[in-house]
């Protein structure tokens, strides 16, 4: 006979709970939503785990596509720029694929967290546990991606051995902040996607029109140079104030460098000013996520 | 663990499992049909009002410790959403309710299960999301694998199951938890007539253990053996409380007024 579980003894979920008609304010929730991820953090654990084993285990090359996937982008854009528009960038396979990795993580890590709640439809109908725990394992898992897409970089370095230098250590520096900014976007991202299901669609295209508005297949030197962008200074400010410039910047300046130099240390600042931005983005995007979150189960 | 209360509306006396003080749940009906952006943008300018719908309105009872309540009424009459709010899944739109005590709803038959990973991660997971630790859902690994009757398939990735290795898997899972407060929806048609009398003796053994149950059910011989008290759902009111046998007793006489309310009607349009 199967014996019983006490779930009294040491269980994370806490005993009582008193349920009301109340619209609790933004601190409250945002007190909730830090309270929620920590005490469910074995289980956001576990989902990353899951994620993890599930990704490249139905593909014939498996996880193999965390390292072909970026190769093959960057010899797309390297074909496209550099053959097809002829532009002279020294390096230029290595200055586009340290814009191509955090970008991938990035965008994996929003779409994956667009549907983190979604797709657990049957599961939050059923029991009840904080919602907040999928989109910050959706995010969390994304990390494991990057981390694997270094092993092509490494690679690629191979080719380019002067550009190698001890600024390398620096990637997780850059790395931290992009992720807490990840993480504000994926939990406002996840909320809403419950009550309008083709944000999905609108994210794809927003997030490309990104990508070439960010300096990733260009340097902001580029855009400073040009007459353009001389003459109207008010738009190339904006294009700077985008935190994918700070966080592009930031890898290229430690993996590649500068065209004529070797790398250097990233803008400590500019990444200081834009990890405190990503925090107040955390802070807002778990008050919408958890302001939501009572819905979620009637909705889905 | 506990979580601190607000002021009441509610009187706190510590004999009570579960009190609810004027339950009411309201579904919009702008959000729960699946919508895209386009239609909302409809919904936007539209003049058509769009009537809130309440599932439940003006529910209240209480649990005493140790007791066992039988919820009964026809299809539709709010009974899934009251076990819903009873477990924290739904939170009530009106009124309060307080749960002393851990609740386990056997609503959770599979619910979450990744068809990719293999039974023994899909018990991990499922403990993870119950809030058990990691050394008691070890601990109980081998007993929920038994009792499922899964043998070497435990390895293999969920989708390779049959429904019945599912439902079967969800079951163990579900019951492998001693739960204060015993929430359970229609869940004893599992699997084939073999599994069923091993998961009815089983959910016999939970009801004997536990310290409260909520008990939704079609079957009225559950509710007259196994309740101390019955309530009558209809249209998400409570219309009777009481005697089990009583309660069963209306709502029959209930039920089989409205059929032949539905007769007569059928019958003077046939006409």
């Amino acid at each position: 006979m199967l014996p019983f579980a006490a779930m009294s003894t040491t269980s994370e979920v806490p005993a009582e709970f008193r349920h009301a008609a109340t619209r609790p304010g933004p601190f409250t929730l945002l007190g909730e939503a830090l309270a929620d991820i920590f005490s469910r953090r074995r289980l956001v654990g576990y989902l990353v785990r899951a994620d993890i084993k599930k990704k490249g285990a139905d593909t014939f090359l498996g996880n193999l596509w965390w390292v072909l996937d970026p190769l093959l982008q960057m010899v797309v854009y390297v074909v496209f720029v550099s053959l097809i528009f002829d532009r002279a960038t020294p390096d230029y396979p290595l200055f586009v694929l340290a814009a191509i990795l955090p970008w991938k993580w990035f965008t994996s890590s929003v779409n994956d967290a667009t549907t983190s709640v979604t797709s657990q439809g049957s599961l939050i109908r059923q029991i009840q546990f904080p919602k907040i725990v999928l989109p910050m394992a959706a995010t969390s898992a994304a990390v494991v991606g990057f981390v694997f897409s270094l092993i092509p970089l490494v690679a690629i370095m191979l080719f380019f051995p002067h550009r190698f230098s001890p600024y390398l250590l620096l990637i997780p520096v850059v790395a931290v902040v992009q992720f807490l900014f990840t993480l504000g976007v994926g939990f406002i991202v996840a909320g809403v996607n419950v009550f309008f299901r083709d944000l999905g669609n609108v994210l794809r295209h927003f997030l490309r029109l990104w990508f070439y508005l960010s300096p990733g297949l260009y340097s902001l030197q580029m855009l400073e140079s040009s007459t353009f962008f001389e003459q109207n200074p008010a738009l190339l400010r904006i294009l700077q104030l985008n935190p994918f410039a700070t966080l592009f910047e930031g890898f290229r300046s430690v993996i590649y460098g500068s065209p004529d130099g070797g790398p250097h240390l990233p803008d400590f600042g500019a990444l200081a000013a834009l990890a405190v931005v990503s925090l107040v983005l955390i802070a807002i995007g778990g008050i919408i996520f958890k302001r939501l979150e009572p819905m979620y189960a009637k909705v889905l | 663990m506990s979580v601190a209360l607000q002021a009441p509306p509610l009187k706190r006396t510590g004999a009570h499992a579960i009190d609810a003080v004027d339950l009411g749940v309201q579904y919009s009906l702008r959000f729960t049909k699946k919508t895209t952006l386009r239609q909302s943008f409809m919904q936007m300018f539209s003049r058509e009002p769009l009537e809130p719908f309440w599932a439940l309105r003006g529910v209240s009872f209480n649990l005493v410790r140790g007791e066992s309540l039988g919820v009964i009424g026809p299809n539709g009459a709010g009974k899934s959403t009251l076990l819903q709010v009873l477990a924290g899944i739904i939170q009530p739109s009106e009124g309060a309710v307080e749960v002393h005590g851990h609740v386990s709803s056997l609503l959770t038959l599979g619910a979450g299960f990744d068809s990719e990973l293999s039974g023994t991660d899909n018990i991990l997971l499922a403990g993870a999301f119950l809030g058990l630790p990691d050394p008691v859902v070890r601990d109980l690994m081998p007993s929920i694998i038994e009792f499922a009757d899964l043998g070497r398939f435990i390895d293999a990735p969920l989708k390779t199951y049959s429904s019945g290795m599912r439902a079967r898997l969800g079951f163990a899972i579900a019951t492998s938890v001693d739960p204060d407060i015993l929430l359970l929806d229609e869940v004893l048609a599992t699997g084939d007539a073999d599994f069923r009398d091993k998961s009815k003796a089983r959910v016999i053994e939970l009801v004997k253990a536990a310290k409260g149950i909520v008990l939704v059910t079609h079957d009225m011989g559950w509710v007259t053996e196994y309740c101390n008290r019955a309530i009558l759902l209809e249209q998400g009111r409570v219309i009777h409380e009481g005697d089990p046998a009583e309660t069963v007793k209306i709502h029959v006489e209930r039920s089989a007024q409205r059929k032949a309310e539905r007769a007569a009607q059928l019958g003077t349009a046939a006409i």
